[in-house]
């Protein structure tokens, strides 16, 4: 049977933030994950993002999609399965394209989305979980999704979810002029949200984070000033802005701590933009005048008339990954042919070979060196001229082609070892 | 028709049209609107202070009945929203309060003139101060409730995460909250210049001791208003409920200005 790339997954189109919570496990897990689907031959990668889980194996399709469906419905429930998305074989190819190259994201053309996807690759790869195919795919993936971002307007056309937080900063605020802005996190989220707040404005950037040196870290590299995470009251107390992109398990805003600090505020306007899935503030801190939290749904929502903006950027990305999707698997098919010509050839000669060696030896007045080299020739033209077609045929690849039809039979015909070729559908 | 009339109708079919296209701006801001909507407005007020000069002139600038209070009270509306709409760069506010300084004078057009002035006592400077300042305070209050609906909408949008047209077309939360608090600055001026006016008034025309409940009314606005900005200033309070307490107090204030000259009112 052949193999073909599956993907399993839910992201924000078709899952609750509540459910992607769920599904958010940390490394360690994701890594026990890929090791159960990447039994060899198989070979695994596990996307996790805010806005999507998706488990991708390459294997035999059959008994893969249910090791999938057995591994989603291990983290999520049966509830992830009826939220889940399936595609096979090129959809799936097409899929991870353009889930690299953003044109899949929340915000179309946000630039995290790549290397992300990246990680999770490296993860796989550190693992055993992706090798000689993913490690193909992989590579084509991004390269695709490097020419979406230099080739097409939808990196500056693209706001990405810090963006789109500023955009909402402004509609309570009105400018971000002199808003302290609170980062309770260190990563690479953090510091993009904190740059882009920065760049509207906001003066000073306070960060925060568990481990006092990560937050020193980025204060640095934002010229902010670094806060011990607790009493994180306090640091609530200055802010105008906070932006949440810890990876704690449970909320660490909660409607209490904020409501105490609403008079020592002096009811100053307070926006808190959760980033983080699963939720780092509880969404009943809503409810508090003056405060108005938004998690990554709420900012999906926002960025929705946005993304219409940016539909003529992502119309070019899109050609692109096409583009570059065509063009992989016609290497591929490329990729499959030639295994199969080097065999087809190599057992012509070895016929040729071992005819001309049993012909010579049958002829009762041994031939001279110069005649042999002759009729040695004549064979060679012979197999020659019989393999120019076929070489021809098996090298000439339609562009855009999944499969090679052509190395598959001939395999087929001439008995060819199917273990050496590259078989697969993907 | 007399030529004052003349005035009115055309001004208030120049708001009538104007209010219409500052309406139009929720739906997508446009600067050819944006203008026609300002020129609109402001035509219509040139033409209803002409149609108000024309009429006061000939009553020795005695302001006679309700319809007049409430004709002086849009001609102060419109010309306080026009200045701050201008100043703020924010005309989608005047798809709040045009219509409003129609409504306003809509029944000043249908109740028509009265023949006998307000008052009945003696005409003094401090009186006629006295009903102006009146009404320039309630036209500022009027500025700032309709600036607090706009507000509360807007929050609604921001608190709700919906993100329909009045979020997209209405200014910055914060913004509009300042404007309220110096609106209600100075509206409270007014007021309490009205109250002290009003009290210097009755002392010296010997008018009624006792209170009255549109002395009261007014009084008990005049402490809303006190406690709203003596929260605003200590406490630092802001937001939805300042603008609940503001619509609370020109509810009030309306209350009063129906109680000074509406039907039974007496003055």
């Amino acid at each position: 049977m052949s193999s073909v790339l599956v993907c399993l997954g839910v992201s924000h189109k078709t899952a609750p933030v509540a459910l992607r919570e769920r599904l958010a496990v940390p490394v360690e897990r994701q890594s026990e994950v890929l090791g159960r689907v990447a039994a060899s031959p198989t070979e695994a990668l596990f996307v996790s993002t805010c806005n999507r889980v998706e488990l991708y194996g390459f294997g035999a399709a059959d008994s893969l999609e249910a090791r999938l469906r057995a591994e989603l419905t291990l983290l999520g429930g049966e509830e992830a399965l009826a939220h889940a998305y399936l595609h096979r074989g090129e959809a799936a190819l097409r899929h991870l394209f353009r889930v690299a190259a953003s044109l899949d994201s929340m915000v179309v053309g946000e630039p995290q989305i790549l290397g992300q996807v990246k990680e999770a690759f490296e993860l796989a790869q550190r693992v055993g979980a992706a090798r000689a195919e993913l490690g193909r795919v992989c590579a084509a993936a991004f390269s695709a999704a490097k020419r979406v971002r230099t080739e097409t307007d939808i990196g500056r056309a693209a706001t990405s979810m810090a963006a789109a937080a500023v955009q909402l900063a402004s509609k309570i605020f009105g400018g971000l002029d002199g808003k302290t802005v609170l980062l309770v996190g260190a990563g690479e989220m953090s510091e993009l949200a904190g740059r882009h707040l920065a760049s509207a404005g906001a003066r000073p950037l306070l960060v925060t984070n568990r481990t006092l040196q990560h937050a020193e870290a980025l204060a640095r590299a934002l010229d902010g000033e670094a806060l011990p995470f607790h009493p994180l009251e306090a640091a609530l107390r200055r802010a105008d802005v906070v932006v949440c992109t810890t990876a704690s398990p449970v909320p660490i805003i909660t409607r209490e701590m904020v409501a105490g600090t609403v008079r020592s505020r002096r009811h100053r306007p307070l926006f808190l933009v959760d980033l983080a899935v699963p939720r780092d503030v509880e969404p009943e801190v809503n409810d508090l005048d003056n405060v108005y939290a938004y998690d990554v749904d709420d900012i999906q929502r926002v960025v929705a008339e946005n993304t219409a903006l940016r539909a003529d950027a992502a119309a070019q990305g899109e050609a692109l990954v096409a583009e570059d999707l065509a063009r992989f698997l016609s290497d591929r098919a490329l990729r499959e042919g030639v295994p199969v010509l080097a065999q087809l050839r190599a057992r012509a000669e070895a016929i040729r070979k071992a005819e001309l060696e049993r012909a010579l030896a049958n002829l009762p007045t041994p031939l001279t060196e110069a005649q042999a080299a002759v009729v040695a020739a004549m064979t060679s033209a012979i197999v020659n001229k019989v393999l120019h077609q076929p070489t021809v045929r098996l090298r000439a690849v339609t562009p855009g082609q999944a499969l090679n039809p052509l190395a598959e039979a001939v395999a087929e015909l001439f008995g060819l070892d199917a273990a050496s070729r590259r078989s697969g559908e993907s | 028709m007399s030529l004052s009339r003349l005035c009115f109708v055309l001004a208030f079919h120049a708001y009538g049209f104007g209010a219409i296209a500052y309406v139009t701006l929720l739906a997508g801001r446009r600067k050819g609107m944006v203008w026609t909507a300002r020129v609109l407005t402001a035509v219509g007020w040139v033409l209803q202070g002409v149609g108000l000069a024309l009429l006061l002139s000939g009553q020795g600038w005695r302001p006679h009945g309700f319809a007049e209070a409430l004709s002086i009270l849009a001609f102060l509306l419109v010309a306080l929203f026009l200045t701050v709409e201008l100043r703020t760069q924010a005309p989608v506010l005047g798809a709040f309060l045009a219509p409003a300084a129609v409504a306003v004078w809509l029944p000043a057009l249908w109740l028509g003139p009265s023949a006998q002035p307000s008052t009945s006592g003696p005409w003094t400077p401090m009186l006629l101060a006295h009903i102006g300042i009146a009404l320039t305070g309630l036209a500022v209050f009027g500025v700032a409730t309709g600036v607090a609906v706009a507000f509360l909408l807007l929050e609604r949008q921001v608190k709700g995460k919906r993100f329909g047209l009045l979020f997209q077309r209405i200014p910055s939360l914060e913004l509009l909250d300042g404007l309220n608090r110096r609106l209600v600055l100075w509206g409270f001026v007014a007021l309490s210049l009205t109250l002290v006016t009003g009290l210097w008034v009755a002392s010296r025309t010997g008018g009624a001791r006792t209170f009255q409940a549109v002395e009261i009314t007014t009084a008990v606005a005049w402490l809303v208003f006190a406690g709203l900005l003596q929260a605003r200033v200590l406490a630092g309070w802001r937001g939805r409920r300042v603008a609940w307490l503001t619509m609370a107090g020109f509810g009030l204030l309306v209350l009063s200005l129906v109680g000074t000259y509406g039907p039974g009112g007496g003055r």
